[in-house]
């Protein structure tokens, strides 16, 4: 999965240059923000995962949008001295005079805690396989509880979790999928 | 009022040589080729075509995220309307059903209950673009059209359209990854020919969805604004 990295630099060519590097740094989707007076708008929007922005241009505002959007990781884009208070709210910091490496390890640093936690678990149970094979031989949700001797509210959680591990969030694509694992024989779909 | 980073005096080749994508839009406002090194506004002011309403159409195909598309109201309704039905023409009688055939070439008479299941998921995708469009044709433009001649006359508001206008290409992108991590094969040009359309089809699908949500949505709803403010002042 790649992330969402929104950066806001006025110099167009400090811009320019740090959305290069973060291009080639990371699996990254860089994109520029330069209407300040839509900030927020855009900021809800886009839901970018990392913003990378000069603390002085944003000043105290960076607290009201960590405010409201507190999953996004903020890097601050350091041109000058900056006020240590301020400097508290950010994850990290990058200096302009930071060699790409250094850049590349603090992007990748942040990115990684993130990324650990959305890895997605996609081994299937076997009460989850046995699941799809109800589903893709047209069984209803009441059938399959009875079928399985559980309750249609399990049926339903089941049918969720199969739909986030794999990815698939409708009967045919299932059936496909039962199809090229086995699950399920030709005659059995007839 | 920034529509789009080009503007009428660019030569129109310019434009479809940086993103040849706007061949697509060219051909459902009914723009040939083989206008040498005229501009866009000369382009279109040759094919009858308004040439603010093209170029909000080839902003909302080129940048995605929809900047650069700041006035929806400038844009003329009518073109927009004919514009989408020729869109919503090109996917249900030419773009989906080119991809079938490829799709039914490539699966061939091999692993018939995959094949048929491939095809059946298709299928029903076919159908659900379809009655997403043909929702748009039969409810949505004739409310449009009736707003424009001043003879609203049901209760509808693009506000509902709005609402549940839903994504229509997220099925094709899920299908598309279920080829791509399930489908046992040899990697093959008709495959990848294949996934390509599918590819192009996903991303011209929502450029579709960003025209009507950026350009059309919002040019409505301030007509329905504008015709109620004058409604109240005639009370």
């Amino acid at each position: 999965m790649s992330v969402k990295i929104a950066v806001i630099e006025p110099s167009f060519i400090i811009r320019t240059g740090i959305m290069s590097i973060l291009k080639h740094s990371a699996r990254a989707d860089v994109f520029e923000i330069n209407e300040m007076e839509e900030l927020g708008d855009l900021l809800l929007r886009q839901n970018p995962d990392i913003l990378v922005v000069n603390p002085s241009l944003i000043g105290v505002s960076i607290l009201q949008i960590k405010k409201e959007m507190p999953e996004m990781k903020c890097i601050a884009l350091l041109l000058s001295m900056v006020d240590n208070n301020l400097m508290s709210v950010y994850d990290e910091a990058i200096s302009v005079y930071d060699t790409a490496k250094q850049i590349k390890d603090k992007i990748q640093r942040i990115t990684f805690s993130f990324q650990g936690a959305e890895e997605r678990n996609t081994v299937l149970s076997s009460r989850e396989k046995e699941v799809i094979r109800c589903v893709v031989k047209g069984l209803t949700t009441k059938q399959i509880a009875k079928t399985l001797c559980l309750s249609a509210h399990t049926i339903i959680t089941h049918r969720r979790n199969i739909s986030t591990k794999l990815q698939i969030h409708n009967t045919a694509g299932l059936a496909i999928y039962a199809i090229v694992n086995k699950l399920v024989t030709p005659e059995e779909l007839e | 009022m920034m529509l789009c980073k080009y503007k009428e005096s660019d030569m129109m080749s310019d434009l479809i040589c940086d993103h040849y994508n706007v061949l697509l839009v060219m051909s459902r406002f009914g723009i040939g080729l083989g206008f040498g090194d005229k501009t866009i506004g000369e382009v279109c002011r040759e094919t009858g075509v308004d040439a603010r309403t093209f170029l909000a159409v080839v902003s909302a195909h080129i940048s995605p995220d929809g900047q650069g598309i700041d006035d929806a109201s400038v844009v003329s309704i009518e073109g927009l309307l004919s514009y989408l039905h020729l869109s919503h023409d090109y996917f249900l009688n030419y773009r989906l059903p080119g991809i079938r055939v490829k799709l039914a070439d490539m699966l061939g008479e091999n692993q018939e209950a995959l094949s048929k299941a491939i095809l059946h998921y298709f299928d029903e995708y076919v159908t659900e673009v379809c009655s997403h469009m043909m929702y748009e044709e039969k409810t949505v433009f004739p409310y449009v059209r009736s707003l424009l001649t001043g003879k609203q006359q049901n209760r509808y508001s693009i506000a509902v359209f709005g609402k549940q206008h839903g994504r229509i290409e997220l099925r094709l992108n899920e299908f598309k990854k279920i080829l791509i991590r399930f489908y046992p094969s040899q990697s093959t040009n008709e495959i990848n020919s294949m996934l390509f359309d599918i590819f192009n089809c996903e991303q011209d699908l929502a450029s579709h969805n960003n025209v009507e949500n950026r350009l059309l949505i919002p040019a409505i709803i301030k007509e329905e604004r504008r015709q109620n403010n004058t409604r109240e002042h005639v009370c």
